[in-house]
């Protein structure tokens, strides 16, 4: 046994080094490929953490005074749902506290100078509103001034066109992007399929004598297909060391903009990454499975 | 030890390899198959350690149809097989001892066990002290020899040689068929393709006599005609 696995790793390094040019190209094209990937989903969580006020349909927040009263939020929550021509009733949201605390800690991620200032004593707490189908950005708008003087409101904020940018650029970026991933690891696939094709082809008359004494074909393959496994796992590491050093870049940019440019939360701060970076590995693996796999199971005859 | 039941195996339409062949080999025997280039005798070593399967008939090697053999079984049945080329199939990048040892490597024979066995058939073939040798070193006689010694050194039950002497000088031949013949006294079934009139004359063992194949002649202790 231990005698196979040292033959299977010996065999391996030595067709790797061997083919280092083709190997080499492989490992980069599935790495480009994967950090395009990873950058993609980062991207997209940026959008999500940006969008993330106004996701669910909401287009409108009213924020209430922190020390507003019991009445006042009562009366704010009445007059909202007495609008049901404009106002969704059902979907309206109110955010004590704690979940309006919680909610600007990503919101203001990449503005620390902003979340510094920010304390459960000093927060607002928030309506969220989710117009009806039928409720037009004029009516909307009327409803915003309307609230602006009521008491305990401290603003009310309504966007308006903002969020469907937003949206739309998200998707715009997101398909387009992952389209051109699909296309690079294609790429990836082919050229770890023609490295171990290669490789196999260099050592074809030792697969020759390797048939004819009695291995298995499960023995002559292994060390072929964990050499495609290598490539596709070296990619995967090097796209995700290129990944973090990205979002790293990226969210120690966006705390350098002024607090008004509105990229406060374009920024993944939480654990993401590193899920981002366990499907990068573990696709970068796949990869490297399919192209040594389907390469090494059909060019076994000689 | 071998037996084929009116075996027929074409490669083509027009091609017909081998038709209609059966044939009995004892364990412990040796048996020539001679005939021209393209009579089939290659095809019929092919077919003995399944890297041909006929279209008609039956082959049973060691008591096994190895037709109706499944492929993850077919491993199995080689380490049973020795086989010897006309060109060696040497690896040049090993040593004589790699090469020898490879074949036990493959197979997942423990490093104690290579070390032990190499060396005594290196021995058994003549080739001790050469063992750090590459293939490019060796003379052609030599080489044969690595062959045989990496075919023979997992003790098998046949042997299979196509024109092992195809590439060597007369009396290089009659090295290697002294080698095969001692190899052949320790119960090792033979099957030996050959055109090499003078060495089958000289050995007097069965001769099976193909001609465009078909089995023209089967005859113990025969000559090449």
């Amino acid at each position: 046994m231990l005698s196979r696995i040292s033959y299977t790793f010996r065999e391996m390094w030595a067709s790797l080094r061997r083919n280092l040019t083709l190997t080499v190209a492989a490992i980069v094209t599935a790495s480009v490929s994967l950090l395009l990937f990873g950058l993609t989903l980062l991207i997209q969580r940026g959008f999500d953490n940006q969008l993330s006020q106004w996701s669910g349909g909401v287009e409108l927040i009213v924020y209430m005074k922190n020390d507003a009263s019991e009445l006042q939020i009562r009366e704010v929550r009445e007059a909202l749902e007495s609008t049901p021509n404009v106002v969704d009733a059902s979907k309206l949201q109110y955010l004590d506290l704690d979940a309006s605390f919680a909610e600007a800690q990503r919101l203001f991620a990449g503005d620390p100078g902003t979340l510094q200032l920010l304390t459960p004593e000093n927060m607002p707490t928030q309506f969220k509103v989710v117009p009806t189908d039928e409720a037009s950005t004029e009516l909307l708008d009327q409803l915003s001034v309307g609230f602006r003087g009521l008491p305990g409101v401290h603003s009310v904020v309504f966007p308006g066109k903002e969020i469907d940018v937003l949206t739309t650029l998200r998707g715009f970026i997101g398909v387009r992007l992952l389209l051109i991933t699909a296309f690079l690891l294609v790429s990836a696939i082919l050229l770890i399929w023609n490295t171990i094709r290669t490789a196999m082809f260099a050592r074809r008359r030792e697969i020759e004598v390797m048939k004819l004494v009695g291995a298995t074909n499960w023995f002559i393959r292994l060390p072929f297909m964990l050499e495609g496994l290598l490539q596709g796992l070296i990619g995967g590491v090097l796209a995700s060391g290129a990944m973090l050093w990205f979002n790293q870049n990226w969210t120690s940019g966006v705390k350098t903009f002024p607090s008004e440019s509105g990229f406060g939360a374009f920024v993944v701060t939480d654990g993401f990454p590193l899920w981002i970076v366990f499907w990068i590995v573990l696709l970068g693996m796949l990869v490297g499975a399919i192209g040594s796999g389907t390469a090494a199971s059909r060019f076994l005859d000689v | 030890m071998i037996k084929l039941e009116n075996v027929t195996k074409s490669y083509s339409a027009e091609v017909t390899a081998l038709q209609d062949a059966s044939f009995d080999v004892a364990k412990a025997e040796f048996v020539f198959l001679v005939g021209p280039s393209g009579s089939g005798k290659s095809t019929l070593l092919r077919l003995m350690n399944r890297q041909e399967k006929p279209e008609k008939g039956e082959v049973w090697v060691a008591g096994r149809n190895i037709n109706e053999m499944p492929d993850a079984k077919v491993p199995h049945l080689r380490r049973n097989i020795g086989n010897i080329f006309q060109d060696y199939k040497l690896l040049s990048n090993k040593t004589v001892f790699e090469n020898v040892a490879f074949a036990l490597e493959v197979i997942g024979r423990p490093k104690h066990v290579i070390r032990q066995q190499v060396p005594a058939v290196l021995d058994l073939v003549g080739l001790a002290g050469k063992q750090e040798r590459f293939p490019h070193q060796l003379s052609g006689g030599e080489q044969q020899r690595v062959s045989i010694a990496r075919a023979f050194v997992n003790r098998p039950l046949i042997l299979l040689a196509d024109e092992p002497t195809g590439n060597l000088d007369p009396a290089t031949g009659e090295g290697i068929m002294r080698l095969l013949d001692r190899i052949n006294k320790t119960g090792t079934t033979v099957v030996m393709a050959t055109h090499d009139q003078r060495i089958v004359n000289m050995m007097r063992k069965r001769v099976i006599q193909l001609d465009r194949g078909i089995i023209v002649r089967d005859q113990t202790r025969g000559v090449y005609e």
